[in-house]
């Protein structure tokens, strides 16, 4: 997967890797704070957030693996700084990732629009929930209390992940330091080159 | 004898961690996380010197996100046919959801102790040797983590740099919390910039140096697998095995 990145492609997905693991770092405190009282419903709202580096990343190289690596590593970095949540957010950080890089694989990493991203935020999403269904026992819960939550998460994929991410993507290519990479090379109109 | 889970090869602790708190989400009963949960806390105790003042500062969320888990499936569990137990505020809660609710919660407190467990006795840099020796991570992608890593400090100087020349300039205006917290929005994206730039340096650095991201056999510092590994693999499964079985036994 690896063999048709530049060095200096990956080195930039690891930078995100740690600039965003430690702004999700920040969002679990953030979140904890209010699980406590408002229990586990606290954090679907603002799922998108934990989604929103592998929009950021495939916008920018739009190369395969460009959306799982970054959250992969993203949770690696919150693990090394001392997450509490620890090692068993790594592996929510790939299916996460995944579920991204499963709207971009669907289109052959060929489209980029806001449509697109907003897609692989909700396939986040899904991804995300069916895990935590599985891990975090939400079969004891009542279907319908399951069901708001599933739905809160896929619309805050869709909205901070997806309309978030590519927000952020598009100011940083205005601040003019992304050239040379993908994105800066599609505005010119010469994408897939 | 404190320093075994310090010792262990990270990958071997990083596969055993994972293994377990993924078996501990078949199991539905209050006793298995709870009993499992108790032997971490001893194994911690025993076989390593945590830092116990940092590692009840970062359990405390936890513990308050297990209550959190406690009163919402008591309040929002799936409804069943078992004997109630109480009513409080025309709530009634039935045998079968106290379950529930104790197992998830004793759950949490089992995760967030396990991975305490990882992250208090794990040297980052270590870990990521590891992962490049025993699981093979392509090097390309694990000297990248570590350059990324090594920015770290680096980051948190131009964070502060940042916020310092917005305020000089007269961007922000701070007078609450909130809006302390609003406004680190501004400073993502000039972070982010900066990033961009020390990734391509970086980039250049490496590849002037004669990195090319092959596959190595040798190592400057070796991460090896010792008898220490398997005999911590022996303790954790016996003790992971140990309280599945207690909890089934339990809960007929």
């Amino acid at each position: 997967m690896l063999k048709t990145w530049k060095l200096k492609e990956i080195v930039l997905m690891s930078l995100f890797g740690v600039v965003f693991g430690i702004v999700y770092l920040l969002a679990v405190h953030l979140g904890n704070i209010w699980a406590a009282a408002i229990g586990p419903i606290a954090y679907e709202w603002m799922f998108g957030i934990w989604f929103i580096v592998s929009i950021i990343s495939m916008h920018i190289i739009r190369k395969p693996g460009a959306a799982v690596l970054p959250e992969t590593l993203a949770a690696i970095i919150e693990v090394m700084l001392g997450n509490a949540a620890g090692p068993r957010l790594i592996l929510s950080g790939v299916i996460q990732g995944l579920g991204a890089e499963a709207a971009f694989a669907l289109t052959g990493y060929k489209r980029f629009n806001l449509a697109i991203f907003m897609l692989a935020g909700a396939g986040s999403a899904v991804f995300s929930f069916v895990y935590g269904y599985f891990v975090s026992g939400y079969a004891a819960l009542d279907p319908s209390f399951v069901a708001l939550m599933f739905t809160l998460r896929v619309l805050s994929g869709m909205i901070i992940a997806g309309i978030g991410g590519k927000y952020l993507a598009d100011s940083l290519l205005a601040t003019g330091s992304l050239r040379g990479y993908a994105i800066a090379r599609a505005k010119k109109g010469d994408a897939g080159a | 004898m404190q320093d075994l889970l310090h010792e262990m090869n990270p990958s071997i602790k990083f596969v055993l961690v994972t293994g377990s708190m993924l078996t501990l989400a078949f199991f539905f009963d209050p006793w298995t996380p709870a009993i499992f949960w108790l032997a971490i806390v001893l194994m911690q105790l025993f076989l390593s010197r945590v830092n116990w003042k940092l590692w009840c500062l970062m359990m405390l969320p936890f513990t308050l996100g297990s209550f959190g888990y406690l009163w919402t499936t008591l309040v929002f569990g799936a409804d069943d046919t078992s004997e109630i137990l109480w009513t409080f505020a025309g709530i009634s809660v039935t045998e079968e959801q106290w379950k529930h609710a104790l197992s998830l919660s004793f759950r949490v407190m089992a995760l967030s102790t396990l991975s305490l467990l990882f992250a208090l006795t794990t040297d980052p840099v270590k870990f990521v040797m590891s992962l490049m020796q025993q699981l093979k991570l392509p090097p390309k992608l694990a000297y990248s983590v570590m350059v990324s890593y090594q920015f770290l400090p680096v980051l948190k100087d131009e964070f502060i740099q940042i916020q310092q020349a917005q305020r000089l300039r007269g961007v922000l205006v701070e007078k609450h919390w909130w809006q302390r917290l609003l406004n680190l929005r501004r400073l993502l994206l000039p972070m982010l910039a900066g990033a961009v730039r020390k990734a391509e340096r970086a980039a250049f650095a490496m590849e002037a140096r004669g990195f090319t991201g092959a596959a190595r056999t040798e190592f400057f510092r070796p991460v090896t697998v010792t008898r220490t590994d398997l005999f911590m693999a022996i303790l954790f499964s016996s003790v992971l095995v140990g309280s599945c079985a207690a909890g089934i036994v339990l809960s007929n």
